[in-house]
């Protein structure tokens, strides 16, 4: 066991940082007091590769380990967590899954294009109605002569406005529809796969999270993944490997707290000392170190796991919960040691605490992170 | 094709780094190290060549096992290859004994180069020594602080702004040249090009594979020594003038009237004896 960073993983942190210091760090605060997305660096993001970090190399991909995935997001949204978040949906909800459970033919069509990030991906499964119980879905699928006709409204679609292909959740059962679960592609120009607004929510507001309208969307038989009653199964199997991302991400966000934090309380003086010369503050500090430490050792082990093919539900479940939490509790206390500074819309640690929340609540809330874990631990001999 | 050879150094990432008060030697085992700056941009030039001309490109350093880093950042970049100059003996080289270690290496491992490509000079030692001294080594033509190059057969126009000046020089290859320059902003590391980069395997010569003696290099062959290094001491007071404005004015002008004179550019205590 070697809890050292290898010279790769090193590296390649310094390599991410410096692209993201130089190239986002500029506009991160704008692009979320603006909401706007950042086509230019997304641009720039495209041509370094970062929309094929754990595709093949022969669909264009940089083949990575899910250590170097999660070091890459964790450095993204370090900077900007709604740019993390715009690349670890794209990258292990939707790339992740065609490569997975998709056939060659589907590899064939879809993976260039979503590799290159000419066309960036989501994963559509939260409707009105239904959240954490996937299993619940309603937007219908209607079987007609080779094709499905989609039909439903899918909310919180994180790169909604901008995504080039969607993976859709449906089900072609009203009264079972775990039974009817199938999961399509779907590309953004087929008709009757309508973007809507964007949302406007708390914190991730960079990333243009949307609505989307499936009205009578006529889905080729050739674009499901796996088979009929396949849906469900599939789209949890994603969501296991998706948690290590959002781990990563949260990671990032509080590690970009953690600094800032750090700074401050060197350079700010009350009482004529430095905020850091005070124990209270000392104490803060030390807790939000051991706290990211901790959350990140379990990250990294539950990215062994899956590279090593052992069953890691139950260590990204873990990594997702507590990251989110530890996110959530790092900003907290950072916006607490910038005291009025840090609720003001000036610094970034209030935007650190927005988006740290999103981590809780996306790809699985915390509540349902805990029956997973359950579920991984009951199955052990009492 | 041509043969390109980029001379890169690691140097530590802080500027300010913490020194041992006793021996004046930089703490460097506290910094995380990173490619020098100026190294990013000769390599950025050496792949501007290769877009134009067509080139293969060897990154080249010495230093420590660590600098493994900056050579495989330079392949990630898009260099084709890596050679690591890598003794405890070399250690505590000065510019001499740094610039006849690698004109020894690119001579006996790589006798048939076009170009040699160095950054103009070190974010850590600032000397700007070592290219102009390989050049003299190897006894090949070099020009230093170039911001821009345009390879035509055997020769190299080079152009570079001098005292602002803007020179134009030509010179016959093989041959040397540091880059200064802005022209060509230095790339990132691509995912699939960092990815490659940690495939390949960096070639490492010790002294003896390349046949060093040594008494020639490293700190024994060094002929500077550092004697001592320090931080130099800024004492700074606050001087209040009081008076009436013709007074203030003048005592502030017998102060200060070497520094006045030289930010207005005159000499005011001959002037004022003249008068």
């Amino acid at each position: 066991m070697d809890y050292n960073p290898s010279l790769k993983s090193k590296s390649l942190r310094k390599a991410v940082r410096m692209f993201a210091e130089a190239e986002i760090g500029p506009i991160a605060h704008d692009i979320d007091r603006d909401a706007v997305f950042p086509w230019d660096v997304v641009v720039k993001m495209k041509s370094l590769n970062f929309f094929g970090l754990q595709a093949p190399k022969t669909f264009g991909g940089a083949e990575m380990d899910s250590l170097s995935y999660a070091i890459v997001i964790e450095e993204i949204s370090r900077v900007s967590a709604a740019l993390g978040l715009c690349l670890t949906v794209h990258n292990s909800l939707a790339v992740y899954p065609i490569l997975r459970y998709g056939t060659d033919e589907q590899k064939k069509r879809f993976l260039p294009d979503m590799v290159k990030g000419e066309k960036i991906g989501t994963l559509c499964m939260t409707e009105t109605s239904v959240g954490s119980d996937a299993a619940g879905v309603e937007t219908h699928a209607g079987q007609e002569a080779g094709a499905y006709v989609l039909n439903g409204t899918k909310i919180f679609i994180t790169n909604g406005l901008v995504c080039g292909t969607a993976l859709v959740f449906a089900t072609t059962d009203y009264q079972n529809p775990r039974k009817g679960s199938v999961l399509f592609i779907v590309e953004r120009d087929t008709p009757g796969f309508i973007v809507g607004e964007k949302e406007d929510l708390c914190g991730m507001r960079a990333n243009p999270i949307a609505t989307i309208f499936l009205e009578n969307c006529h889905v080729p038989e050739k674009n499901m993944i796996g088979h009929p009653g396949d849906g469900i199964r599939l789209c949890l199997k994603t969501m296991d490997a998706g948690r290590i991302g959002l781990a990563a991400l949260a990671t990032g966000i509080a590690q970009a707290a953690f600094e800032a934090s750090l700074r401050y309380a060197k350079d700010r003086k009350q009482f004529q000392k430095p905020l850091s010369s005070f124990q209270t503050i000392q104490n803060y500090l030390a807790d939000m170190a051991t706290d990211i430490d901790a959350g990140r050792l379990l990250l990294y082990r539950a990215c062994e796991a899956l590279d090593s093919g052992r069953p890691f539900a139950g260590e990204a479940a873990m990594a997702k919960l507590y990251c989110s939490a530890m996110a959530m509790r790092i900003a907290d206390k950072a916006v607490q040691i910038h005291g009025g500074y840090g609720y003001s819309k000036e610094y970034d640690v209030e935007r650190y605490f927005r988006d740290a929340k999103a981590t809780e609540i996306l790809e699985g809330t915390s509540e349902i992170q805990r029956i997973v874990i359950s579920r991984a631990v009951l199955s052990q001999r009492a | 094709m041509l043969r390109l050879v980029v001379c890169i150094k690691q140097v530590p990432q802080v500027s300010e780094l913490p020194w041992d008060p006793d021996t004046g030697r930089l703490q460097r085992e506290l910094a995380e190290g990173m490619m020098n700056p100026a190294c990013r941009f000769a390599l950025e030039t050496a792949f501007s060549i290769r877009e134009k001309v067509g080139a293969k490109i060897a990154a080249i350093t010495m230093g420590p096992p660590s600098a493994e880093e900056v050579l495989r950042e330079a392949i990630a970049l898009g260099a084709d290859k890596g050679i690591l100059l890598c003794d405890e003996k070399m250690a505590g080289a000065d510019t001499y004994t740094t610039s006849s270690t690698l004109a020894k290496a690119i001579q006996s491992k790589i006798p048939r180069f076009d170009l040699i490509l160095c950054g103009s000079s070190t974010s850590d030692g600032e000397t700007a020594q070592v290219g102009p001294q390989l050049a003299e080594e190897l006894d090949i033509p070099g020009v230093a602080y170039v911001d821009d190059i345009e390879i035509t057969g055997n020769k190299a126009r080079v152009r570079r702004v001098a005292d602002q000046f803007l020179e134009t020089m030509e010179m016959e290859l093989p041959g040397l040249v540091t880059i200064n320059a802005r022209s060509y902003i230095p790339r990132y590391v691509s995912m699939t090009g960092f990815q490659a980069a940690f495939a390949e395997d960096i070639t490492t010569y010790d002294a003896a594979a390349l046949g060093l003696s040594p008494e020639w290099i490293g700190s024994k062959g060094a002929p500077t020594k550092v004697l001592r290094v320090y931080s130099p001491r800024m004492d700074k007071k606050n001087i209040v003038l009081t008076g009436t404005t013709k007074k203030i004015i003048g005592s502030l002008f017998s102060l200060f009237d070497d520094r006045i004179g030289g930010i207005i550019g005159k000499d005011l205590k001959t002037d004022k004896k003249a008068k």
